[in-house]
């Protein structure tokens, strides 16, 4: 039953996701692209509820796809189904008058299908394939438009992400060889032979962390989000930004905790240098944010940030950041759907795009400010919205781990902190005060209106109720790290 | 089994050929029936031997004592011998069509015949010295291919070709002449040189092995000897494709696999600066080709200097110098052949239907073509290495060899690899997203012009059993790669 259930999560938006290139009636394509992503929401909450472990293996010979899931597997494959079940609702009213919308449903299934499959790898073979086909099937989301423009952010992307994939897998080829095993174990497997030539290990290792890096924006190579996020339709950014970064961080999480192992890299240079790297990616990217005048860009930029956060929590290697850094990369997922899903509301609504267009029109559509304003809050972390006890967890976390240093870690968090507010805020404050024409309300449609209101309530519900998720994170950590948190 | 059905193998297409030189076939049914039946027949017989090796071989006679025309079918003669059997047939499929287009057909077809002899003769050749006579045999046939359109850049592309191809030669002959003063010019695997002569000459045979290395290596296309192949592009595609992406470039990998494991030997290399040398440039091309391919906008051109790279993937799987690094050569050698010449296919259907031959022409080519661009795409994902397809695992075989090795040459080569995966990965992507999807201004163009259609149906078949036979290289990877670590040694 179980496997079953798993299968069909991932089997139901690949055919499906054949299926609409097929269908020329707009009408009951459309009818079936819901059905599909409510199917595989259920589905994969059918299967969480139902079981965990291996479900399907499939020998290749050399390598094999091996398919199941466990705790961290089940979490992100509903987050990933929920969130596409969202931005999916709200595309049918977007891209209504668009000719090319059997083209877009047909890629945001398949790129489901690809998100899944992450989800429920089990090995890094399995893994390496499903986000190799993620970044192919996603590509048409970035340049769905159809301009030059938009074709040169998807090449930008394209290879943004195949230098990620060459590092992936020069670091893939060596765990092979200094790992007992690359299947997912819990703790991982370093072996003796990785002891033996450690400095090549752990370079090999910095190689495989910092090619996921790229996925999750992290400095130097963030630079294809803020190119291709602003492009592509609002659906699609926003699954880019929630969903896709977040399979770069499911990567690094894989890595470091269930193929070498946390005690292997413990104290190394590589968690070094990539907690540096995640801490000026959190700085910079906040900075840039700041800066930036275009919705969708600065909203990019924000993604840059936030999720740096969660690597920051994922290479503290201690039970306390990592608990901070699931949480995030939840709320993080939810609150930047949710924002990127308003600035389309927006652009639908008013085809304005510039921060500064957006005077007064808070008064004209004020359930959509009102969503941007709920996860502002949230983004930025203010109680009792989700996302204060998650970085709360991640400064603690930095503090234990590296004393005077995690200071530094702290400080650099709240500053970030309080620019997210700078540039999230303002937008608030100038939609609904100012004064502008409030003749006509700009509200949208249920269609857009409903996974809006849906993903405020989850992040009111989130903030609120934050045993269920942290005692599940806190489960992960136990398994992940067989270290007893305190 | 009889080893006279090698001779029937070598001899059979080159008479063949040399009587359309004698009596011209004007009628092109009479011209195409003669050819089809005689490759027909020449593959049914080296599938035979590949198949049912004779276990003897076949002497026809010497010139001098130690230099004898000998023949026999051994593991690697197997693997090569597979290769242009089941490839030589569909690309004269193509060929007809193709070269309807063309002018001086029946010398094409004459060229194109006797170069199959050829190349069986190289792949089943016993000494270095049969060897070296059917390569050199193999310029002279496939000059006049590069020539064919005999305006001025096939010229200076026929010139290269051969002022490179004889340079080669000559390098490669000396080579010979150390092998037969120091031992047999006899293949056997481990080696055939004398250990009594050898004692104290050592560094010089590891010299004299270089010497052959870059000799053969001008067909393999080793940098800075690769010049001459992205010239002769010029050549109709017929040729770019099964002979610069299959048989040509493929011979003189396979002679450099015979001099290094069945005449010099890896006892020698293994260890020596021979090896790092030749690794090093292995590893240099790679990279280099895959560098250059991204640059080239004219589309035969990229894909001849993909080509490049990934003769040197092969390469440096061999200059690991063990019977792991070898297997790992051949699977790439076998993946390689029918990823590539899918896409000089593709790249000719295209020249043939819209008489475009620049990437930056094909934006939305793919709506009118999709045969041909699901062609091009799936043997895309093959050579870029896509996992399941065949060439990540040839390329995987490939790495693990050169790292077993636990030198830093190792790597670097590793690291060639993987850099070339990614460069490749651009190059290749690069061209078919915007065939499939162009942009606002760019489709309206291709659009509107109703002359871009599909190729015919001999195109259109040998593209789709090309597509079935890549599928298949790729999910039977396993028992092909159990095969060729078979017929090695």
């Amino acid at each position: 039953m179980y496997s079953i259930l798993l299968s069909l999560a991932m089997l139901v938006p690949l055919l499906t996701g054949i299926l609409m290139g097929l269908l020329k009636n707009a009408h009951s394509r459309n009818i079936l692209f819901v059905e599909a992503l409510a199917a595989t929401l259920v589905f994969a909450l059918a299967a969480a509820w139902v079981g965990s472990g291996l479900s399907a293996v499939v020998d290749m010979g050399l390598f094999a796809f091996r398919f199941g899931a466990d705790t961290v597997g089940h979490l992100f494959a509903i987050l990933f189904a929920l969130l596409f079940l969202c931005a999916g609702v709200f595309s049918l009213e977007y891209n209504l008058h668009d000719r090319k919308q059997g083209r877009f449903n047909a890629c945001f299934l398949l790129t489901l299908f690809a998100v899944m499959g992450l989800s429920y790898s089990q090995n890094l073979f399995t893994f390496y394939f499903c986000y190799e086909c993620m970044t192919l099937l996603s590509m048409p989301l970035v340049f769905h438009e159809g301009t030059d423009e938009s074709m040169k952010a998807a090449l930008t992307y394209l290879g943004y992400s195949l230098f990620g994939a060459a590092l992936v897998l020069f670091g893939f080829f060596y765990t092979g060889r200094f790992c007992e095993t690359t299947n997912f174990v819990e703790g991982g497997s370093f072996n003796a032979e990785g002891m033996a030539h450690l400095p090549l290990a752990l370079a090999a290792i910095f190689c495989l962390l910092l090619g996921f890096a790229c996925k999750a924006g992290m400095v130097p190579l963030h630079q294809w989000l803020p190119v291709a996020h602003p492009v592509a339709p609002a659906p699609a950014s926003a699954i880019l930004s929630a969903c896709i970064t977040k399979a770069g961080v499911l990567g690094i999480l894989r890595t470091v905790y269930y193929v070498v192992g946390a005690e292997a890299l413990r104290g190394t240079w590589v968690q070094t240098a990539m907690t540096a790297l995640a801490l000026t990616t959190v700085f910079v990217g906040s900075m840039l944010a700041y800066k930036e005048r275009l919705l969708k860009r600065r909203l990019a930029w924000s993604t840059v940030s936030q999720v740096s956060y969660v690597l920051y929590g994922l290479f503290q290697l201690s039970p306390t950041g990592f608990v901070g850094g699931i949480q995030q990369a939840v709320f993080h997922a939810v609150s930047k759907t949710a924002l990127f899903l308003c600035a389309g509301a927006i652009i639908h609504q008013t085809h304005r795009t510039m921060v500064h267009e957006l005077t007064g029109l808070g008064k004209r559509m004020p359930l959509v400010f009102g969503c941007f304003t709920f996860a502002s809050l949230s983004l930025v972390g203010i109680p009792p919205f989700a996302g204060f006890v998650s970085k709360w967890g991640l400064a603690t976390g930095g503090l234990q781990v590296y004393g005077s240093a995690g200071a530094l870690g702290a400080a650099v968090l709240l500053v970030s902190a309080i620019l997210t507010a700078g540039y999230l805020f303002p937008i608030t404050i100038h939609g609904c005060t100012e004064d502008g024409d409030f003749s006509r309300p700009l509200e949208p449609g249920w269609k857009m209106l409903l996974p809006l209101l849906l993903l405020a309530l989850a992040l009111l519900v989130l903030g609120i109720f934050t045993a269920p998720l942290s005692h599940l994170a806190q489960q992960i950590a136990v398994i992940s790290q067989e270290v007893v948190p305190s | 089994m009889s080893p006279v059905l090698i001779l029937a193998a070598i001899l059979l297409p080159l008479l063949g050929g040399a009587f359309m030189l004698a009596v011209p076939l004007h009628k092109r049914t009479v011209r195409e029936s003669w050819v089809m039946s005689v490759t027909l027949c020449t593959s049914a017989l080296v599938l035979l031997l590949t198949a049912f090796a004779p276990a003897a071989g076949l002497t026809l006679g010497s010139i001098y004592p130690g230099l004898t025309f000998a023949f026999r079918v051994d593991g690697l003669s197997r693997v090569f011998l597979g290769i242009v059997g089941v490839l030589w047939p569909i690309a004269i499929l193509y060929s007809f069509e193709y070269m309807s287009h063309e002018h001086g057909e029946s010398r094409f077809f004459a060229f194109f015949t006797m170069t199959y002899g050829v190349v069986v003769g190289i792949a089943t050749a016993g000494n270095t010295f049969s060897l070296y006579f059917c390569y050199e045999l193999l310029t002279l046939c496939t000059l006049p291919l590069v020539m064919h359109e005999m305006d001025g850049k096939a010229r200076h592309a026929g010139r290269t070709y051969i002022l490179y191809s004889m340079t080669g030669a000559a390098l490669a002959f000396a080579a010979m002449v150390f092998l037969y003063h120091y031992g047999t010019l006899d293949f056997r695997f481990g080696g055939g040189l004398d250990a009594a002569l050898t004692q104290g000459h050592e560094d010089l045979l590891r010299g004299v092995f270089l010497l052959g290395f870059f000799g053969f290596g001008v067909k393999a296309a080793v940098w800075p000897a690769h010049v001459w192949l992205p010239t002769a592009s010029v050549a109709p595609t017929p040729v770019s494709a099964l002979l610069h992406a299959v048989a040509v470039v493929n011979a003189g990998v396979f002679a450099i696999l015979r001099i290094t494991y069945y005449n010099f030997g890896t006892g020698l290399l293994r260890g020596s600066f021979a090896q790092w040398v030749m690794m090093g440039f292995c590893c240099f091309t790679i990279v280099f080709g895959s560098a250059m391919s991204w640059r080239m906008q004219h589309l035969k051109r990229r894909l001849a200097y993909s080509t490049v790279s990934n003769l040197s993937y092969i390469l440096l799987g061999a200059s690991v110098m063990s019977e792991a690094g070898l297997s790992a050569a051949l699977l790439h050698m076998s993946a390689h052949s029918v990823f590539k010449i899918i896409l000089f296919f593709c790249a000719g259907a295209v020249l043939c239907q819209s008489g475009r031959e620049y990437v930056f022409e094909l934006p939305g080519l793919g709506r009118r073509m999709p045969l041909t661009f699901a062609a091009f795409t799936v043997a895309s994902l093959g050579l870029i290495g896509i996992p399941p397809f065949a060439g990540f695992f040839s390329k995987w075989a490939i790495a693990e060899a050169a790292v077993s090795l636990d030198h830093p040459l190792g790597i670097v080569g590793c690291a060639a690899l993987i850099v070339s995966a990614f460069l490749t990965g651009l190059y290749q992507v690069m061209v078919i997203v915007p065939a499939f999807f162009p942009t606002k201004g760019q489709s309206s163009e291709v659009r509107a012009n109703e002359a871009y259609t599909e190729a015919g149906w001999r195109m259109k078949t040998a593209f789709v059993l090309l597509i079935l036979l890549s599928l298949a290289v790729s999910f039977a990877v396993t028992p092909l790669a159990g095969a060729l670590s078979a017929c090695v040694g």
